[in-house]
Protein backbone atom coordinates (compact mmCIF):
# COMPACT_ATOMS: atom_id res chain seq x y z
CA UNK A 1 0.00 0.00 0.00
CA UNK A 2 1.37 3.08 -0.95
CA UNK A 3 1.76 6.00 1.76
CA UNK A 4 1.51 9.43 -0.16
CA UNK A 5 1.92 12.73 1.71
CA UNK A 6 -1.52 13.31 -0.15
CA UNK A 7 -3.32 10.38 1.79
CA UNK A 8 -1.28 11.43 4.86
CA UNK A 9 -2.87 14.62 5.53
CA UNK A 10 -6.06 13.21 4.50
CA UNK A 11 -5.84 10.40 7.08
CA UNK A 12 -4.21 13.36 9.67
CA UNK A 13 -7.10 14.87 9.15
CA UNK A 14 -9.80 12.52 9.64
CA UNK A 15 -7.87 11.41 12.39
CA UNK A 16 -8.23 15.36 13.94
CA UNK A 17 -11.88 15.25 13.47
CA UNK A 18 -12.62 12.40 14.99
CA UNK A 19 -10.60 12.65 18.50
CA UNK A 20 -11.15 16.34 18.40
CA UNK A 21 -14.01 18.03 20.50
CA UNK A 22 -16.14 18.24 17.78
CA UNK A 23 -16.99 14.85 18.68
CA UNK A 24 -17.22 15.23 21.87
CA UNK A 25 -19.79 17.97 21.86
CA UNK A 26 -21.48 15.46 19.20
CA UNK A 27 -21.52 13.00 21.56
CA UNK A 28 -22.88 14.74 24.44
CA UNK A 29 -25.47 16.76 22.53
CA UNK A 30 -26.67 14.29 20.33
CA UNK A 31 -29.82 11.55 21.73
CA UNK A 32 -29.60 8.85 20.25
CA UNK A 33 -33.83 8.23 20.84
CA UNK A 34 -34.31 12.54 20.13
CA UNK A 35 -35.10 12.98 23.56
CA UNK A 36 -32.92 15.95 25.40
CA UNK A 37 -35.21 17.58 27.60
CA UNK A 38 -34.78 20.65 28.85
CA UNK A 39 -36.83 23.66 30.79
CA UNK A 40 -37.78 27.43 30.03
CA UNK A 41 -37.93 29.66 33.50
CA UNK A 42 -40.37 32.91 32.62
CA UNK A 43 -39.34 35.17 35.09
CA UNK A 44 -41.31 37.80 33.30
CA UNK A 45 -44.31 35.28 35.08
CA UNK A 46 -43.44 33.89 37.82
CA UNK A 47 -45.62 35.55 40.57
CA UNK A 48 -43.24 33.78 43.77
CA UNK A 49 -46.49 31.89 44.44
CA UNK A 50 -43.85 28.54 45.34
CA UNK A 51 -46.80 25.95 44.47
CA UNK A 52 -43.72 24.81 42.19
CA UNK A 53 -41.91 24.23 45.39
CA UNK A 54 -44.70 22.65 47.19
CA UNK A 55 -45.37 20.43 44.66
CA UNK A 56 -42.28 19.45 43.77
CA UNK A 57 -41.95 18.23 48.15
CA UNK A 58 -44.69 16.32 47.53
CA UNK A 59 -44.47 14.33 44.61
CA UNK A 60 -40.92 13.71 45.24
CA UNK A 61 -40.96 13.01 48.70
CA UNK A 62 -38.60 15.81 50.01
CA UNK A 63 -37.76 15.73 53.82
CA UNK A 64 -38.21 18.97 55.81
CA UNK A 65 -34.77 21.00 55.91
CA UNK A 66 -33.92 20.56 52.32
CA UNK A 67 -35.52 21.05 49.00
CA UNK A 68 -34.61 20.48 45.44
CA UNK A 69 -36.33 23.48 43.94
CA UNK A 70 -36.51 26.98 45.42
CA UNK A 71 -37.92 30.24 44.20
CA UNK A 72 -35.72 33.08 45.24
CA UNK A 73 -37.08 36.19 45.43
CA UNK A 74 -35.14 39.40 45.47
CA UNK A 75 -36.39 43.26 45.76
CA UNK A 76 -38.77 45.29 46.07
CA UNK A 77 -37.64 47.96 43.39
CA UNK A 78 -39.34 50.96 43.32
CA UNK A 79 -41.82 52.21 45.37
CA UNK A 80 -45.03 50.80 47.11
CA UNK A 81 -47.15 50.25 44.98
CA UNK A 82 -44.83 50.17 42.25
CA UNK A 83 -42.67 47.65 44.04
CA UNK A 84 -41.53 45.45 41.57
CA UNK A 85 -40.02 41.87 42.56
CA UNK A 86 -38.00 39.70 40.95
CA UNK A 87 -37.66 35.44 41.34
CA UNK A 88 -35.56 33.32 40.60
CA UNK A 89 -35.46 29.27 40.37
CA UNK A 90 -32.99 27.69 41.95
CA UNK A 91 -32.97 23.90 40.90
CA UNK A 92 -30.88 21.50 38.85
CA UNK A 93 -29.91 22.81 35.85
CA UNK A 94 -29.33 19.57 34.18
CA UNK A 95 -26.24 20.62 32.29
CA UNK A 96 -24.83 18.74 28.68
CA UNK A 97 -21.48 18.89 30.66
CA UNK A 98 -22.22 18.19 34.38
CA UNK A 99 -19.62 18.67 36.30
CA UNK A 100 -20.97 16.83 39.11
CA UNK A 101 -20.80 13.74 36.76
CA UNK A 102 -17.44 14.64 35.91
CA UNK A 103 -16.20 14.38 39.60
CA UNK A 104 -18.37 10.94 41.05
CA UNK A 105 -16.27 8.35 41.64
CA UNK A 106 -18.29 5.78 41.91
CA UNK A 107 -20.51 6.92 38.41
CA UNK A 108 -24.00 7.36 41.00
CA UNK A 109 -23.96 10.81 39.59
CA UNK A 110 -24.85 10.31 35.90
CA UNK A 111 -26.25 11.56 33.03
CA UNK A 112 -29.44 9.32 31.53
CA UNK A 113 -28.40 8.93 27.82
CA UNK A 114 -31.77 8.44 26.84
CA UNK A 115 -33.52 11.80 28.34
CA UNK A 116 -30.32 13.72 29.05
CA UNK A 117 -31.78 14.44 32.63
CA UNK A 118 -29.14 14.17 35.48
CA UNK A 119 -30.04 11.93 37.91
CA UNK A 120 -28.26 10.20 41.32
CA UNK A 121 -27.95 6.42 42.00
CA UNK A 122 -28.49 6.61 45.66
CA UNK A 123 -27.49 2.70 45.59
CA UNK A 124 -24.26 3.57 44.23
CA UNK A 125 -23.76 6.84 45.95
CA UNK A 126 -20.87 7.02 49.33
CA UNK A 127 -21.53 10.34 50.31
CA UNK A 128 -18.18 11.80 49.54
CA UNK A 129 -19.93 14.93 48.58
CA UNK A 130 -17.32 15.81 45.74
CA UNK A 131 -20.61 15.93 43.41
CA UNK A 132 -21.91 18.93 45.92
CA UNK A 133 -18.68 20.79 45.99
CA UNK A 134 -18.57 20.50 42.16
CA UNK A 135 -22.28 22.13 41.08
CA UNK A 136 -21.48 25.64 40.55
CA UNK A 137 -25.39 25.83 40.97
CA UNK A 138 -25.60 24.65 44.27
CA UNK A 139 -28.42 22.77 43.62
CA UNK A 140 -27.44 19.63 45.20
CA UNK A 141 -27.58 18.67 49.14
CA UNK A 142 -27.33 15.21 51.22
CA UNK A 143 -31.04 13.57 51.72
CA UNK A 144 -30.91 13.50 55.30
CA UNK A 145 -32.80 9.89 55.35
CA UNK A 146 -31.25 7.98 52.58
CA UNK A 147 -27.66 9.67 53.59
CA UNK A 148 -27.19 10.09 49.55
CA UNK A 149 -26.61 13.18 47.06
CA UNK A 150 -30.05 14.20 46.05
CA UNK A 151 -31.42 17.14 43.68
CA UNK A 152 -33.88 18.02 40.79
CA UNK A 153 -34.33 15.00 38.27
CA UNK A 154 -37.09 16.29 36.24
CA UNK A 155 -39.44 13.95 38.28
CA UNK A 156 -37.96 11.15 36.19
CA UNK A 157 -39.15 8.40 38.81
CA UNK A 158 -42.32 10.16 40.08
CA UNK A 159 -44.49 12.53 37.39
CA UNK A 160 -42.17 11.83 34.30
CA UNK A 161 -42.13 8.03 34.61
CA UNK A 162 -46.36 7.82 34.96
CA UNK A 163 -46.48 10.70 31.11
CA UNK A 164 -46.91 13.37 33.56
CA UNK A 165 -44.87 16.79 33.79
CA UNK A 166 -43.05 17.51 36.14
CA UNK A 167 -44.63 18.32 39.45
CA UNK A 168 -43.62 22.01 39.15
CA UNK A 169 -44.38 22.52 35.44
CA UNK A 170 -48.09 21.02 36.00
CA UNK A 171 -48.64 22.85 39.47
CA UNK A 172 -47.25 26.63 38.16
CA UNK A 173 -50.44 28.84 37.99
CA UNK A 174 -49.04 31.16 35.65
CA UNK A 175 -47.70 29.21 32.85
CA UNK A 176 -44.41 30.22 33.88
CA UNK A 177 -42.47 26.81 33.36
CA UNK A 178 -42.18 24.96 30.00
CA UNK A 179 -40.64 21.67 29.59
CA UNK A 180 -39.91 19.67 26.68
CA UNK A 181 -37.34 17.94 24.39
CA UNK A 182 -34.98 20.34 22.93
CA UNK A 183 -34.22 18.54 20.03
CA UNK A 184 -37.38 18.26 18.04
CA UNK A 185 -37.68 21.33 16.36
CA UNK A 186 -41.51 21.43 16.59
CA UNK A 187 -41.64 21.35 20.36
CA UNK A 188 -43.12 24.51 22.38
CA UNK A 189 -39.72 24.50 24.07
CA UNK A 190 -37.99 24.95 21.11
CA UNK A 191 -40.07 27.78 19.66
CA UNK A 192 -40.26 29.40 22.75
CA UNK A 193 -36.42 29.42 22.52
CA UNK A 194 -36.15 30.79 18.99
CA UNK A 195 -38.98 33.59 19.87
CA UNK A 196 -38.35 34.71 23.06
CA UNK A 197 -34.80 36.29 24.45
CA UNK A 198 -33.38 33.84 27.29
CA UNK A 199 -30.55 33.29 29.17
CA UNK A 200 -28.66 30.48 30.89
CA UNK A 201 -26.66 30.83 34.17
CA UNK A 202 -22.92 31.24 34.49
CA UNK A 203 -22.37 29.73 30.34
CA UNK A 204 -19.01 30.57 30.80
CA UNK A 205 -18.04 27.53 32.89
CA UNK A 206 -18.85 25.58 29.83
CA UNK A 207 -21.59 23.57 31.48
CA UNK A 208 -23.96 23.63 29.19
CA UNK A 209 -27.08 23.84 31.51
CA UNK A 210 -30.34 22.78 30.08
CA UNK A 211 -32.44 25.40 32.02
CA UNK A 212 -33.15 28.73 29.92
CA UNK A 213 -34.17 31.46 31.32
CA UNK A 214 -36.49 34.57 30.30
CA UNK A 215 -34.92 37.44 32.10
CA UNK A 216 -37.75 39.70 34.20
CA UNK A 217 -38.55 42.91 33.14
CA UNK A 218 -37.86 44.95 35.54
CA UNK A 219 -34.28 45.50 36.00
CA UNK A 220 -32.05 46.24 39.32
CA UNK A 221 -29.21 49.00 39.60
CA UNK A 222 -26.08 47.44 41.27
CA UNK A 223 -22.85 48.86 42.41
CA UNK B 1 -24.93 31.37 61.11
CA UNK B 2 -22.07 32.30 59.24
CA UNK B 3 -18.54 32.12 60.38
CA UNK B 4 -14.97 31.32 59.50
CA UNK B 5 -15.45 27.45 59.87
CA UNK B 6 -19.68 27.49 58.96
CA UNK B 7 -20.48 29.35 55.58
CA UNK B 8 -23.11 28.77 53.18
CA UNK B 9 -21.04 27.88 50.47
CA UNK B 10 -18.61 25.22 52.51
CA UNK B 11 -19.18 21.67 51.74
CA UNK B 12 -15.62 19.82 52.82
CA UNK B 13 -14.31 20.85 56.74
CA UNK B 14 -11.75 20.22 59.00
CA UNK B 15 -11.32 16.30 58.58
CA UNK B 16 -10.24 16.95 54.47
CA UNK B 17 -7.70 19.48 55.51
CA UNK B 18 -6.45 17.03 58.10
CA UNK B 19 -6.49 14.52 55.50
CA UNK B 20 -4.70 16.64 52.80
CA UNK B 21 -2.21 17.61 55.47
CA UNK B 22 -1.53 13.60 56.00
CA UNK B 23 -1.04 12.61 52.59
CA UNK B 24 1.45 15.47 52.07
CA UNK B 25 3.37 14.46 54.83
CA UNK B 26 3.54 10.66 53.73
CA UNK B 27 4.21 11.89 50.16
CA UNK B 28 6.58 14.31 50.82
CA UNK B 29 8.70 11.77 52.90
CA UNK B 30 8.65 8.65 50.46
CA UNK B 31 9.82 10.70 47.97
CA UNK B 32 12.82 11.94 50.44
CA UNK B 33 13.75 8.93 51.59
CA UNK B 34 14.09 6.96 47.88
CA UNK B 35 16.26 9.94 47.01
CA UNK B 36 18.26 9.99 50.47
CA UNK B 37 18.77 5.91 50.04
CA UNK B 38 19.57 6.35 45.95
CA UNK B 39 21.76 9.48 47.14
CA UNK B 40 23.69 9.54 50.15
CA UNK B 41 23.21 5.94 52.21
CA UNK B 42 23.20 3.64 49.12
CA UNK B 43 23.81 0.43 51.80
CA UNK B 44 22.85 -0.01 55.39
CA UNK B 45 19.75 2.42 54.62
CA UNK B 46 17.63 0.33 57.18
CA UNK B 47 19.85 0.95 60.01
CA UNK B 48 19.01 4.90 59.11
CA UNK B 49 16.65 6.79 61.44
CA UNK B 50 14.99 8.89 58.93
CA UNK B 51 13.99 5.92 56.73
CA UNK B 52 13.04 3.92 59.34
CA UNK B 53 10.99 7.29 60.16
CA UNK B 54 9.53 6.87 56.54
CA UNK B 55 9.06 3.45 57.00
CA UNK B 56 6.38 3.87 60.30
CA UNK B 57 5.18 7.59 59.36
CA UNK B 58 4.67 7.25 55.37
CA UNK B 59 2.11 4.00 55.61
CA UNK B 60 0.82 5.11 58.59
CA UNK B 61 -0.24 8.69 57.67
CA UNK B 62 -2.13 7.57 54.66
CA UNK B 63 -3.84 4.28 56.68
CA UNK B 64 -4.93 7.44 59.09
CA UNK B 65 -5.89 10.41 56.25
CA UNK B 66 -8.11 7.06 54.48
CA UNK B 67 -9.99 6.20 57.75
CA UNK B 68 -10.98 9.70 58.05
CA UNK B 69 -11.82 9.61 54.78
CA UNK B 70 -14.09 7.25 54.82
CA UNK B 71 -15.70 8.58 58.20
CA UNK B 72 -16.23 11.72 56.20
CA UNK B 73 -18.55 9.93 53.89
CA UNK B 74 -22.49 10.35 55.10
CA UNK B 75 -22.43 6.41 54.23
CA UNK B 76 -18.98 5.40 55.40
CA UNK B 77 -19.96 1.47 55.30
CA UNK B 78 -20.18 1.79 51.41
CA UNK B 79 -16.83 3.21 51.34
CA UNK B 80 -15.92 -0.45 49.38
CA UNK B 81 -17.89 1.45 46.32
CA UNK B 82 -14.91 3.28 45.25
CA UNK B 83 -12.99 0.05 45.01
CA UNK B 84 -15.16 -1.55 42.74
CA UNK B 85 -17.05 1.09 40.77
CA UNK B 86 -14.60 3.42 38.63
CA UNK B 87 -14.91 6.19 36.82
CA UNK B 88 -11.96 7.45 34.73
CA UNK B 89 -13.29 11.23 34.39
CA UNK B 90 -13.66 11.33 38.45
CA UNK B 91 -10.07 12.85 39.90
CA UNK B 92 -10.90 11.35 43.08
CA UNK B 93 -11.97 7.32 41.43
CA UNK B 94 -8.17 7.74 39.86
CA UNK B 95 -7.06 8.61 43.20
CA UNK B 96 -8.49 5.91 44.89
CA UNK B 97 -7.10 3.40 42.55
CA UNK B 98 -3.66 5.36 43.11
CA UNK B 99 -3.31 4.91 46.64
CA UNK B 100 -3.46 1.62 46.44
CA UNK B 101 -0.81 1.10 43.64
CA UNK B 102 1.10 2.80 45.99
CA UNK B 103 0.28 1.49 49.15
CA UNK B 104 1.53 -1.93 47.60
CA UNK B 105 4.42 -0.31 45.76
CA UNK B 106 5.46 1.46 49.15
CA UNK B 107 5.38 -1.97 51.42
CA UNK B 108 7.16 -3.58 48.47
CA UNK B 109 10.16 -1.07 48.69
CA UNK B 110 10.07 -0.95 52.99
CA UNK B 111 9.93 -4.93 52.73
CA UNK B 112 12.60 -4.97 50.63
CA UNK B 113 14.25 -2.37 52.21
CA UNK B 114 14.02 -3.87 55.66
CA UNK B 115 14.65 -7.50 54.26
CA UNK B 116 17.41 -8.85 56.71
CA UNK B 117 15.57 -7.04 59.58
CA UNK B 118 12.38 -8.87 58.70
CA UNK B 119 14.21 -12.23 58.17
CA UNK B 120 15.92 -12.44 61.57
CA UNK B 121 12.49 -11.04 63.14
CA UNK B 122 10.89 -13.62 61.66
CA UNK B 123 13.53 -16.48 62.79
CA UNK B 124 13.09 -15.27 66.17
CA UNK B 125 9.53 -15.26 66.56
CA UNK B 126 6.92 -16.40 63.80
CA UNK B 127 8.89 -18.90 62.08
CA UNK B 128 5.65 -19.85 60.78
CA UNK B 129 5.79 -16.91 58.27
CA UNK B 130 9.43 -17.56 56.94
CA UNK B 131 7.70 -18.05 53.64
CA UNK B 132 7.31 -14.38 53.69
CA UNK B 133 10.97 -13.99 53.38
CA UNK B 134 10.24 -15.93 50.00
CA UNK B 135 8.22 -13.56 48.79
CA UNK B 136 10.54 -10.09 49.89
CA UNK B 137 13.30 -12.08 48.40
CA UNK B 138 11.33 -12.41 45.00
CA UNK B 139 10.86 -8.38 45.19
CA UNK B 140 14.28 -7.77 45.32
CA UNK B 141 15.13 -8.71 42.24
CA UNK B 142 13.00 -5.46 40.94
CA UNK B 143 14.67 -3.51 43.93
CA UNK B 144 16.23 -1.06 40.54
CA UNK B 145 12.36 -1.06 39.30
CA UNK B 146 10.54 -0.56 42.40
CA UNK B 147 12.02 2.65 43.43
CA UNK B 148 11.96 4.68 40.33
CA UNK B 149 8.16 3.63 40.71
CA UNK B 150 8.16 4.80 44.38
CA UNK B 151 9.19 8.16 43.40
CA UNK B 152 6.71 8.12 40.70
CA UNK B 153 3.92 7.26 42.91
CA UNK B 154 5.22 9.37 45.86
CA UNK B 155 4.87 12.87 43.22
CA UNK B 156 1.59 11.83 41.56
CA UNK B 157 0.14 10.99 45.17
CA UNK B 158 1.49 14.61 46.68
CA UNK B 159 0.35 16.43 43.24
CA UNK B 160 -3.54 14.42 43.42
CA UNK B 161 -4.50 16.20 46.44
CA UNK B 162 -3.99 19.50 44.95
CA UNK B 163 -5.97 18.32 41.14
CA UNK B 164 -8.64 16.75 43.91
CA UNK B 165 -9.48 20.47 44.73
CA UNK B 166 -8.12 21.71 41.47
CA UNK B 167 -11.26 19.79 39.50
CA UNK B 168 -13.69 22.27 40.97
CA UNK B 169 -15.03 25.02 38.93
CA UNK B 170 -17.51 26.20 41.58
CA UNK B 171 -14.54 27.75 43.60
CA UNK B 172 -12.37 29.75 41.14
CA UNK B 173 -9.61 30.15 44.20
CA UNK B 174 -9.28 26.19 43.75
CA UNK B 175 -9.81 25.65 39.99
CA UNK B 176 -6.14 26.48 39.57
CA UNK B 177 -3.56 24.86 37.92
CA UNK B 178 -1.33 25.72 40.39
CA UNK B 179 -2.41 24.17 43.19
CA UNK B 180 -1.24 20.38 42.46
CA UNK B 181 2.02 22.21 42.10
CA UNK B 182 1.77 24.07 45.76
CA UNK B 183 0.61 20.53 46.98
CA UNK B 184 3.14 18.82 45.94
CA UNK B 185 6.05 21.05 47.03
CA UNK B 186 4.06 22.13 50.26
CA UNK B 187 4.10 17.92 50.99
CA UNK B 188 7.81 17.77 50.47
CA UNK B 189 8.33 20.48 52.44
CA UNK B 190 6.12 18.77 55.60
CA UNK B 191 7.96 15.17 54.71
CA UNK B 192 11.24 16.57 55.10
CA UNK B 193 10.03 18.25 58.30
CA UNK B 194 8.30 15.40 59.48
CA UNK B 195 11.85 13.46 58.85
CA UNK B 196 13.93 15.13 60.64
CA UNK B 197 11.61 15.49 63.63
CA UNK B 198 10.44 11.61 63.69
CA UNK B 199 14.28 10.80 62.59
CA UNK B 200 16.34 12.76 65.59
CA UNK B 201 13.51 12.26 68.24
CA UNK B 202 11.95 8.40 67.59
CA UNK B 203 14.64 6.91 66.75
CA UNK B 204 17.94 8.92 67.88
CA UNK B 205 19.54 9.76 64.36
CA UNK B 206 22.65 11.68 65.04
CA UNK B 207 22.19 15.53 63.75
CA UNK B 208 25.12 15.36 62.08
CA UNK B 209 24.96 12.38 59.80
CA UNK B 210 24.75 12.96 56.36
CA UNK B 211 21.66 11.88 56.04
CA UNK B 212 19.69 14.41 58.39
CA UNK B 213 22.05 16.77 56.50
CA UNK B 214 20.63 15.87 53.16
CA UNK B 215 17.33 16.56 53.91
CA UNK B 216 17.89 19.41 55.30
CA UNK B 217 20.04 21.01 52.40
CA UNK B 218 17.03 20.46 50.18
CA UNK B 219 13.95 21.94 52.94
CA UNK B 220 15.11 25.52 52.16
CA UNK B 221 14.88 25.78 48.34
CA UNK B 222 12.08 23.39 48.84
CA UNK B 223 10.21 26.57 50.60
CA UNK B 224 11.34 29.20 48.92
CA UNK B 225 10.05 27.58 46.16
CA UNK B 226 6.68 26.88 47.99
CA UNK B 227 6.73 30.72 48.88
CA UNK B 228 6.99 31.72 45.01
CA UNK B 229 3.91 29.30 43.95
CA UNK B 230 1.87 31.37 46.48
CA UNK B 231 2.60 34.53 44.78
CA UNK B 232 2.01 32.96 41.30
CA UNK B 233 -1.05 31.85 42.91
CA UNK B 234 -2.48 34.90 44.15
CA UNK B 235 -1.59 37.03 41.65
CA UNK B 236 -2.71 34.62 38.52
CA UNK B 237 -6.23 35.03 40.56
CA UNK B 238 -6.11 39.14 41.03
CA UNK B 239 -4.98 38.97 37.06
CA UNK B 240 -7.92 36.96 36.31
CA UNK B 241 -10.48 39.07 37.50
CA UNK B 242 -13.91 38.67 38.04
CA UNK B 243 -14.63 36.06 40.77
CA UNK B 244 -11.11 35.59 40.91
CA UNK B 245 -10.17 38.46 42.03
CA UNK B 246 -12.98 38.25 44.46
CA UNK B 247 -11.88 35.00 45.85
CA UNK B 248 -8.28 36.31 46.08
CA UNK B 249 -9.54 39.74 48.00
CA UNK B 250 -11.55 37.40 50.33
CA UNK B 251 -9.41 35.07 51.10
CA UNK B 252 -6.22 36.95 51.74
CA UNK B 253 -7.45 40.97 51.71
CA UNK B 254 -8.40 40.58 56.11
CA UNK B 255 -10.41 38.80 57.78
CA UNK B 256 -10.23 34.93 59.79
CA UNK B 257 -8.45 32.87 56.89
CA UNK B 258 -6.31 36.00 56.07
CA UNK B 259 -5.01 35.92 59.47
CA UNK B 260 -4.13 32.43 59.42
CA UNK B 261 -2.30 33.32 55.95
CA UNK B 262 -0.02 35.97 56.87
CA UNK B 263 0.66 34.95 60.30
CA UNK B 264 0.08 30.97 60.62
CA UNK B 265 1.25 30.17 56.57
CA UNK B 266 3.66 32.77 55.41
CA UNK B 267 4.88 33.93 59.05
CA UNK B 268 5.28 30.91 61.78
CA UNK B 269 5.51 28.03 58.67
CA UNK B 270 7.98 30.23 55.88
CA UNK B 271 9.19 33.38 57.03
CA UNK B 272 10.35 33.08 60.44
CA UNK B 273 12.28 29.55 60.10
CA UNK B 274 14.32 31.78 56.84
CA UNK B 275 14.87 34.57 59.16
CA UNK B 276 15.69 32.02 62.34
CA UNK B 277 18.74 30.80 59.81
CA UNK B 278 19.81 34.00 58.73
CA UNK B 279 20.33 35.25 62.71
CA UNK B 280 21.20 32.58 64.63
CA UNK B 281 24.95 31.22 64.97
CA UNK B 282 26.19 28.20 63.27
CA UNK B 283 26.19 26.73 66.67
CA UNK B 284 22.45 27.10 67.18
CA UNK B 285 21.31 25.98 64.35
CA UNK B 286 23.53 22.51 64.91
CA UNK B 287 21.73 21.84 68.07
CA UNK B 288 18.73 19.43 68.00
CA UNK B 289 15.87 21.65 69.82
CA UNK B 290 16.35 24.34 67.35
CA UNK B 291 15.98 21.63 64.32
CA UNK B 292 12.61 20.11 66.44
CA UNK B 293 11.67 23.90 66.64
CA UNK B 294 11.92 24.65 62.76
CA UNK B 295 10.03 21.30 61.57
CA UNK B 296 7.44 21.84 64.33
CA UNK B 297 6.96 25.03 62.70
CA UNK B 298 7.33 24.08 59.32
CA UNK B 299 4.72 21.58 59.73
CA UNK B 300 2.38 23.67 61.64
CA UNK B 301 3.04 26.02 58.46
CA UNK B 302 1.71 23.05 56.07
CA UNK B 303 -1.19 21.92 58.16
CA UNK B 304 -2.41 25.63 58.35
CA UNK B 305 -1.86 26.42 54.59
CA UNK B 306 -4.29 23.14 54.28
CA UNK B 307 -6.61 24.27 56.14
CA UNK B 308 -6.65 28.09 54.57
CA UNK B 309 -6.68 26.90 51.05
CA UNK B 310 -9.83 24.70 51.76
CA UNK B 311 -11.95 26.93 53.62
CA UNK B 312 -10.81 30.06 52.33
CA UNK B 313 -10.82 28.29 48.52
CA UNK B 314 -14.92 27.73 49.27
CA UNK B 315 -15.27 30.94 50.28
CA UNK B 316 -15.81 32.76 46.89
CA UNK B 317 -18.41 30.93 43.74
CA UNK B 318 -17.88 30.87 40.63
Amino acid sequence: MSCSRRHFIAGMGAVIFMTGPVNRTLAQTMSINGIRYGMVYDETRCIGCTACMDACREVNKVPEGVSRLNIIRSGPTGEFPEAKYQFYRHSCQHCDNPPCVDVCPTGASYKDAATGIVDVNPDRCVGCQYCIAACPYRVRFIHPVRKTADKCNFCRDTNLAQGKLPACVESCPTKALTFGNLDDPNSEIVKLIENRTTYRAKVHLGTEPKMYRIPSKHGEIKG
Amino acid sequence: MSSAFHFESLVWDWPIAIYLFLIGVSAGMTTIAVFLKRRVLVDGASRDGIIKATAIIAPLAVIVGLVILIFHLTRPWTFWHLMIFYSPTSVMSMGVMLFQVYMLVLLAWLAVLFRQEIASFLEQRFKAFRWINGIISVLARFERVLEPLMIFLAVALGAYTGFLLSALKTYPMLNNPVLPVLFLFSGISSGAAAAVLFGITWFKQPIDSPSVHFVHQIEKPVVLFELFLLLALFVGLFFGGGQREAAAIAAIGGGFWSNVFWFGVIGLGILLPLIMSMVCSKRVQHSKSYMIAVACMGLSGILLLRFFILYAGQMTVA
